[in-house]
């Protein structure tokens, strides 16, 4: 039997246990520096995860996350130029967070000395039909008229090293692969009537991070601004991916400040008008801080990588413990006995509605998905904690309240005139009525994962984007294909065999073209196959060259230098890599990847409507993966919201057999309130039209969570006015901290905000009509 | 491409002495110079090549039209003709294009047609900021010679040097490779009727096909 004290030990000894977690989170995050993980292919179930696909998206983005582009244009060249001057001029007084600038000047003659050097094996396809088709004599002809034009010829080597321009050409192909080109020592583009200066700028350290963003983000803009201001005219944009992130910050910082300093004004006075004291609400936040920090540190303990995500979601779901501590405190209520002896009364109860909200969120550990798993892990083990705080630390902690509050005693009292269940006529045609609009509410939804729903960007910012990409023709960053062969030179051939099929799809307009390392690097068979082609169609005697040689006058020994320089190695990937002319490209090249070589090949502007094209030539070739990854992002959301929602249902059924040994017959009443409160907030979203989400299911959990809860708190003790007011103070709580998300511009949020506004109000208005207690269920085994 | 850039912006220069520019000589040279909206003429190129033990010689005429372009019309050795338009670069034998470049293949078309029709129209700013520019004028004659500024201009082009008077005499254009092309002018006439039917032609855009019968409304 409890005494009347609370034991001192089992307090102390939980203090030892929290200064554990909290020294294990020390060590975590603060000596091992763990950082959480944010890859959304770490989410996808085990074995889902292809390496070389990983390895391709974190490359591609992190080769992306690294660069914002700014354009300054004008139809005055002069002007643009003047723009771009003064936005490098402000960028270049923070060497610490950005490189400005394209590096100087390139040597052209010694970057591509490895490719002049091979310069018999590189051909144009054009060339190559040409050279399947042409007669000597045309291209004798047509060497003779570049040597006339008055525009001039080649452009690395002197004219005799490449007569027939066939270096000169596919050079110029590849200079095609932008339309960015270097001229009075910056970097131009034209669009249209604007001339621009291109302004890349290359931040340094972890572009993603909030310090980062935070000290780049205002010298981005009044860079920007200087540029704008240096002419009357000047258009100014900016693209990168650092830019949406860099807004998203700073909006949720508002949002913080704002909806958080709302929804804690609100508590703290909801807290003061119904308690009269302030300690209940920091006894609350003290055991929701508790149970943060166990559900950290054994996530931290149990897997290796801890996903934002998990983070996210799962401080949401351990705020559920709320519950406990206001239930608790409000039970205590004016009776006149000590705090341990209202603790063990409540243990009953308390026990049952963390036993039931735990083996919920574990369900989701039993789905495959990673990220599931930790939220469960996360938010039972959160839940545990607070748990243990509310029973074993508040009554040591508590002091006994003050008087009641006005709007205490009126809000308890409502409880003895709260409309009940009656099982009649009038119950049956409401509960139809109901259940129709319901029904057709939820028949109405429908759900859509596109994560581009979750993107809140300032209007402007994502047309700004597109702007700048399709004017730099910049390759997706979301959508590539990743190759993959035995060796380099196979995966090079392969890399050929799907740029075929590209080259073809660019014709139907589904592509405008595409980088790829094979561009500046032929298979070693494609190397010899046009080496040998130039020798056969042009060197032989009496061909091309050599009458191009008798048209000159020059002698017999003329041009042998061009036979003999076929002769040469073939071209590697390594000479590419080697060269500055890469260095945009590079991070195309993946290499040796787990006993496998893979690389990517990066498409230019997609048409979206034409992806499964896209998606249908990797398809068409072995070795080749297609990678979107919005797609990819969209249909793990709805796999991650279809499982959830099976958990959910999956867990009502185990609950109900849970609380049967306690409740009987009456157990459906318990869960009465959460079904009705999430089917009547998803009927809501059905006729309203809203899309259904990851972020709405997540809402549902957390209803399921504290709907039980208010339901078992009610069942134990029906009458007592001071349970309801525990309940309607968690319920209040849980709103301001969470329905006020509904307010909240970013759509995740809102999402989720709004599910738990309508959910939690529904529950904790229904809870009472269905619970009206277990007196039935004591006296049923009796009987 | 750099190189088709500056001997396009050198040529331009240097058939309009645009160049003639940058001290006080600028404007004298201005003066002297003639900027009709048609002129048209014969060349002769004479191009020292390294590697060739011969020049390379070639003769023929050429047109240049205001805010149109530049005709470059080889006669010999072989007839070949060149044509710069707003948005292009082609290339043609006879009736057959051997070699079209358009800008949106490669802007530095549109690069080149920039700084041909600004200093067409006498924005001279554009090609001081590309060549330090000295020219001298004797009597009614001038010279001027044209050294590249950036370096990347200067991998390509050595420096140019024109003569003329009322119109260009002569240009050289010598080369970072060690190339060198002479190019001579003379017959310079001006006036729409400089042009010859074909010339004109060359400058019109294509028209389009006949429209089916009925499918005109008038």
């Amino acid at each position: 039997m409890p005494g009347d004290r609370a034991p001192r030990w089992l307090a102390a000894a939980w203090l030892a246990v929290v200064v554990v977690a909290l020294l294990y989170n020390g060590y975590v995050w603060g000596v091992q520096r763990r950082t959480p993980e944010t890859d959304f292919l770490a989410l996808l179930p085990q074995g889902e995860n292809d390496p070389a696909v990983a390895r391709a998206v974190s490359r591609v983005a992190d080769a992306a996350q690294q660069y914002v582009v700014v354009l300054a244009g004008s139809t005055d060249w002069s002007q643009a130029r003047a723009a771009g001057a003064a936005f490098t001029k402000i960028i270049n007084r923070h060497p610490d967070w950005f490189n400005s600038g394209a590096a100087a000047a390139l040597n052209q003659d010694s970057a591509l000395a490895p490719w002049w050097a091979h310069r018999s094996a590189l051909l144009t396809a054009a060339d190559r039909r040409a050279l399947q088709t042409n007669a000597p004599d045309a291209w004798a002809r047509s060497a003779m008229q570049n040597l006339l034009s008055p525009l001039g010829t080649g452009r690395i080597g002197a004219w005799q090293d490449d007569p027939f321009g066939l270096f000169r050409n596919w050079l110029q192909e590849r200079g095609g692969e932008t339309p960015v080109r270097p001229t009075d020592g910056v970097l131009r583009v034209d669009d249209g009537d604007l001339h621009y200066v291109v302004l890349p700028v290359r931040l340094r350290g972890q572009a993603f991070s909030f310090l980062a963003q935070r000290a780049m983000a205002p010298i981005l803009d009044s860079a920007m601004l200087a540029a704008r201001q240096s002419a009357p005219g000047v258009k100014v944009m900016a693209a990168g991916i650092v830019l949406p992130a860099a807004d998203a910050a700073r909006q949720a910082d508002q949002e913080m400040s704002t909806i958080g300093l709302g929804s804690l004004i609100g508590i703290v006075l909801m807290t003061w008008l119904a308690l009269q004291s302030l300690r209940p609400i920091g006894l609350v936040l003290m055991s929701i801080g508790v149970g943060t920090v166990g559900a950290l540190a054994v996530t931290a303990l149990l897997f290796a990588k801890v996903h934002l995500i998990t983070l996210v979601f799962g401080a949401g779901l351990v705020g559920v413990a709320a519950d406990y501590g206001l239930s608790f405190l409000s039970n205590r209520g004016r009776v006149d006995r000590s705090s341990w002896t209202v603790m063990c009364e409540s243990l009953p109860g308390l026990a049952l509605s963390v036993a039931t909200t735990v083996v919920a969120f574990l369900g989701l550990a039993l789905t495959p998905f990673p990220g599931l798993q930790q939220m469960a892990v996360f938010a039972a083990v959160g839940l545990i904690f607070a748990w243990v705080t509310v029973v074993v630390w508040f009554p040591v902690l508590d002091r006994a309240p003050g008087d009641e509050s006005r709007l205490a005693s009126w809000f308890g009292g409502t409880r003895a005139h709260w409309p009940t269940l009656q099982f009649n006529r009038r119950t049956g045609i409401a509960a139809a009525g109901v259940a129709a609009i319901i029904g057709i509410g939820i028949a109405r939804l429908t759900p859509n994962d596109d994560i581009r729903l979750l993107q809140n960007l300032p209007p402007g910012m994502m047309e700004e984007q597109s702007e700048v990409g399709r004017i730099l023709q910049i390759a997706s960053v979301a959508q590539f294909y990743v190759v993959r062969a035995e060796s380099e030179t196979a995966l090079l051939a392969r890399e050929e065999t799907l740029r075929a099929q590209l080259d073809s799809l660019a014709t139907t307009g589904a592509l405008t073209g595409y980088h790829a390392v094979s561009a500046w690097v032929p298979s070693q068979a494609a190397q010899a196959r046009d080496q040998q082609l130039v020798r056969e169609r042009l060197y032989q005697p009496r061909g091309a060259l050599d009458q191009l040689r008798t048209a000159l006058g020059e002698s017999p020994s003329w041009g042998r230098s061009l036979t003999k320089a076929s002769a040469t190695a073939p071209l590697t990937v390594s000479d590419w890599l080697g060269s500055p002319v890469s260095e945009p490209l590079r991070h195309l090249w993946l290499g040796p990847t787990s006993g496998e070589w893979a690389s990517v090949i990066a498409p230019k502007g997609i048409d979206y409507d034409k992806l499964a094209a896209l998606r249908g030539a990797a398809a068409a070739t072995p070795g080749v993966t297609w990678t979107d990854k919005v797609a990819e992002i969209s249909a793990l959301l709805g796999r991650y919201r279809s499982r959830m929602a099976w958990v959910i249902g999956l867990s009502y059924a185990v609950i109900w057999l849970v609380l049967l040994p306690r409740y009987g017959k009456r157990a459906w009443r318990v869960l009465a309130p959460s079904v009705v409160a999430s089917l009547a907030s998803l009927a809501v979203f059905g006729w309203l039209g809203l899309p259904l989400q990851l972020f709405h299911v997540l809402a549902l959990l957390i209803i399921f969570g504290s709907g039980v809860d208010y339901a078992i708190f009610l069942m134990e003790r029906p009458l007592a006015a001071d349970t309801w007011l525990g309940v309607g103070l968690a319920a209040v709580s849980t709103l301001l901290s969470f329905g006020l998300l509904a307010l909240s511009s970013t759509p995740l949020l809102r999402a989720f905000g709004s599910t738990m506004l309508l959910g939690i109000t529904i529950s904790v208005l229904s809870a009472p009509y269905f619970c009206t207690g277990r007196d039935a269920a004591r006296t049923a085994p009796a009987a | 491409m750099t190189l088709v850039v500056a001997r396009a912006v050198a040529l331009t220069v240097a058939l309009q002495a645009a160049a003639a520019q940058g001290d006080a000589n600028m404007d004298k040279v201005q003066a002297l110079l003639a900027r009709p909206p048609v002129l048209c003429g014969q060349f002769d190129q004479s191009k020292t090549m390294v590697g060739l033990r011969r020049p390379v010689k070639s003769a023929g005429r050429f047109c240049i039209v205001a805010e149109k372009g530049v005709l470059w019309t080889t006669v010999t050795p072989f007839p070949s003709t060149l044509r710069l338009t707003r948005d292009e670069i082609i290339e043609s034998q006879g009736d057959k294009v051997t070699k079209r470049l358009s800008a949106s293949q490669e802007p530095a078309v549109r690069i080149i047609n920039d700084l041909l029709f600004s200093v067409m129209a006498g924005e001279l700013k554009r090609l001081m900021s590309a060549f330090a520019v000295d020219a001298t004028v004797d009597g009614k004659s001038w010279r001027a010679k044209l050294d590249p500024r950036e370096s990347g201009m200067k991998t390509v082009i050595a420096g140019i040097e024109l003569n003329g008077g009322e119109y260009v005499k002569h240009i050289t254009i010598r080369e970072a490779s060690g190339d060198r092309t002479d190019i001579t002018f003379s017959g310079v006439v001006t006036g729409v009727q400089a042009l010859l039917p074909a010339e004109s032609q060359a400058f019109e855009p294509a028209k389009p096909r006949a429209t089916p019968p009925g499918g005109d409304a008038r």
